[in-house]
């Protein structure tokens, strides 16, 4: 008999409270996961869209790529080394549109290559986002350093650094803007052993990500957020259970003294768990899924599958694990207590 | 003879001092018949109960139920001694508040593992049902029974795997005087007609008519057997 279900049927009001809570907090906690991985995607989805793989810079730079310069023999000899190899850089700076309107964008610059756009001279390719604002393929953009006019000859999705929109430009124009023709950086996609080159220090995508201050301080701060409300909704499971289980102490020593299992105790339990938090997931999943449609486009706002299956599973876990800690105490029931107690 | 009480003794830590509560206790109980343990409050009777029904240890002696002894049998050994084959009434009825009267029995059935289907499950309940004379009520929640209602179906919970002993701890406690009576009718009756084996412990003099034997305990000891 599925006494289990029988108590929630019986006790609405109690579960659903219970239910509305584990909703809250998961749905709190998908939303800012969105905003986390959003945010994380304004700040380096130029980085974390690239394929896996080992970034280098010069050591000199102690891991601050914009001080890194790949001396230019040395970037000769990698990408003569490895075929799929890229030097590529990354600046911040301004565009102004033809109203003189100043926009703020990281341009970036690269050797031929599959993970960056190529643009000849006078060209650039922007983020998407830039066409949201108004700038349209064939617009004439200016630069304070650049004495020509950059032509605009499409637009990527998601491309974005430092929470500004990237301005893919030709290296000569870089070197025209910056005063100089040395990359920050070269990429090399993963193919099985990773190689070392003099000088230059290694990392992998994580690592290189990590290097980036700004980037790792904002999702520090937004993981620590996520994971404080995932142990405070593990803490509410226990708590909840706690109380629910001291309520019916007597209630399970008269079933233990009529020869109920232990475990059949805990299944009920767990049962239970198991059908609040994946109602109040599946709910929470729902509206989050539909708050990323319904999204404002200048919202950064990201929450994949992969994500809401992780922290879903991690919801479970943390539930299972807070409401067998605060169950250990029907173990120690004993039957006699509860029937010298009166009645339950 | 189904149940024998060997020279059972119990006694309690109390700081320095060791407290006895049963001083070697000897009781045999015989299917269809109904033992009544009387005596005074802290006279032994409760814990001889408990311990006869496996609840708590004894500090010395055997229960032999069947032949086999259950003071050294492993709690789970214990445990299916309890769903299988003993019953039980409390002094308040200990019902399952969210259960109706029909699943209260449904749900003994099924910790007894009873190999009955589902549909002759429900007939049996609807038997013993009929039985306590609570038929009528058995989709109504404990909450909407009266006191005497609620033990009635305590007892048909008690029985509905037909154990072959029934123990009952002051099971007309907490009712009047009229309700008691009917209650003891009942246990009485079913000790009968389905050859249990009964012990009950009660204060109540009146209640003693309904004893096959009655047991008289006096500081942890048998006074006198009737």
């Amino acid at each position: 008999m599925n006494i289990a279900w029988k108590e929630m049927k019986k006790s609405k009001a109690k579960f659903m409270i219970l239910g509305s809570i584990v909703f809250l907090v998961s749905l709190l906690t998908f939303m800012i996961s969105g905003l986390a991985n959003g945010l994380s995607q304004e700040s380096a989805g130029l980085i974390k869209d690239l394929p896996a793989g080992q970034f280098y810079m010069t050591k000199e730079a102690d891991q601050t790529y914009s001080m890194s310069r790949v001396d230019r023999r040395i970037q000769k000899q990698i990408l003569s080394k490895e075929k799929d190899a890229t030097a590529f850089s990354i600046q911040m700076g301004f565009l102004n549109d033809g109203d003189g309107k100043q926009q703020s964008v990281a341009f970036v610059t690269a050797t031929s290559s599959k993970q960056f756009k190529n643009v000849e001279k006078g060209e650039i390719v922007l983020d998407k986002s830039m066409e949201d604002n108004g700038i349209k393929i064939g617009d004439a953009l200016t630069n304070n350093q650049y004495k020509g006019k950059f032509v605009v000859k499409g637009f990527v999705k998601h491309s974005k650094y430092s929470h500004a929109s990237v301005a893919y430009i030709s290296m000569e124009d870089y070197k025209e803007i910056y005063g100089t023709d040395e990359m920050q950086l070269i990429f090399i996609p993963e193919g099985g052993t990773v190689p070392t080159f003099s000088g230059m220090g290694s990392f992998s995508n994580q690592q290189f990500l990590n290097t980036i201050s700004s980037y790792k301080s904002e999702q520090m701060s937004l993981n620590m957020i996520i994971w404080f409300l995932v142990v405070i909704s593990g803490m509410l499971f226990a708590i909840f259970f706690y109380m629910m289980n001291v309520q019916k102490i007597g209630l399970y020593g008269i079933l233990k003294a009529i020869g109920v299992k232990t475990s059949s105790l805990f299944k009920i339990m767990w049962t239970q768990m198991v059908f609040i938090t994946v109602i109040a997931l599946s709910i929470a999943i729902f509206l989050s899924q539909i708050f990323t449609r319904v999204a404002p486009t200048g919202m950064p706002f990201s929450l994949t599958t992969e994500t809401t299956v992780q922290l879903s599973i991690v919801f479970l876990m943390i539930g299972f694990i807070g409401a067998t800690l605060s169950g250990l105490q029907i173990k120690s029931v004993q039957p006699l207590q509860a029937i010298q107690q009166g009645e339950v | 003879m189904i149940f024998k009480i060997d020279n059972v003794k119990k006694s309690y830590k109390n700081g320095e001092v060791t407290e006895e509560i049963l001083k070697g206790v000897n009781l045999i109980l015989r299917e269809g018949e109904l033992t009544s343990l009387v005596g005074a409050s802290g006279s032994g009777k409760s814990t001889l109960l408990t311990i006869a029904a496996g609840l708590q240890p004894a500090s010395d002696g055997q229960i032999i139920f069947e032949g086999k002894n259950l003071t050294s049998m492993n709690a789970e050994q214990v445990r299916k001694i309890r769903a299988h084959q003993f019953g039980f009434v409390f002094q308040f009825a200990h019902l399952v508040p969210f259960l109706t009267v029909e699943e209260q029995l449904l749900l003994m059935l099924d910790v007894s593992e009873s190999k009955l289907k589902i549909r002759e499950q429900k007939k049996e309940v609807d038997k013993i049902l009929k039985l306590v004379e609570m038929d009528h009520r058995k989709h109504a929640y404990p909450s909407s029974l009266s006191g005497g209602e609620k033990q009635r179906v305590a007892i048909a919970r008690a029985i509905i795997h037909r154990p072959k002993v029934l123990f009952a701890d002051e099971p007309t406690a907490s009712l009047d005087s009229k309700r008691s009576k009917d209650v003891m009718t009942l246990i009485s009756h079913l000790t009968k007609t389905l050859n249990i084996a009964t012990l009950i412990v009660t204060h109540d003099e009146e209640m003693l008519s309904f004893a096959d034997h009655i047991i008289k305990m006096s500081d942890g000891q048998i006074l006198q057997k009737v």
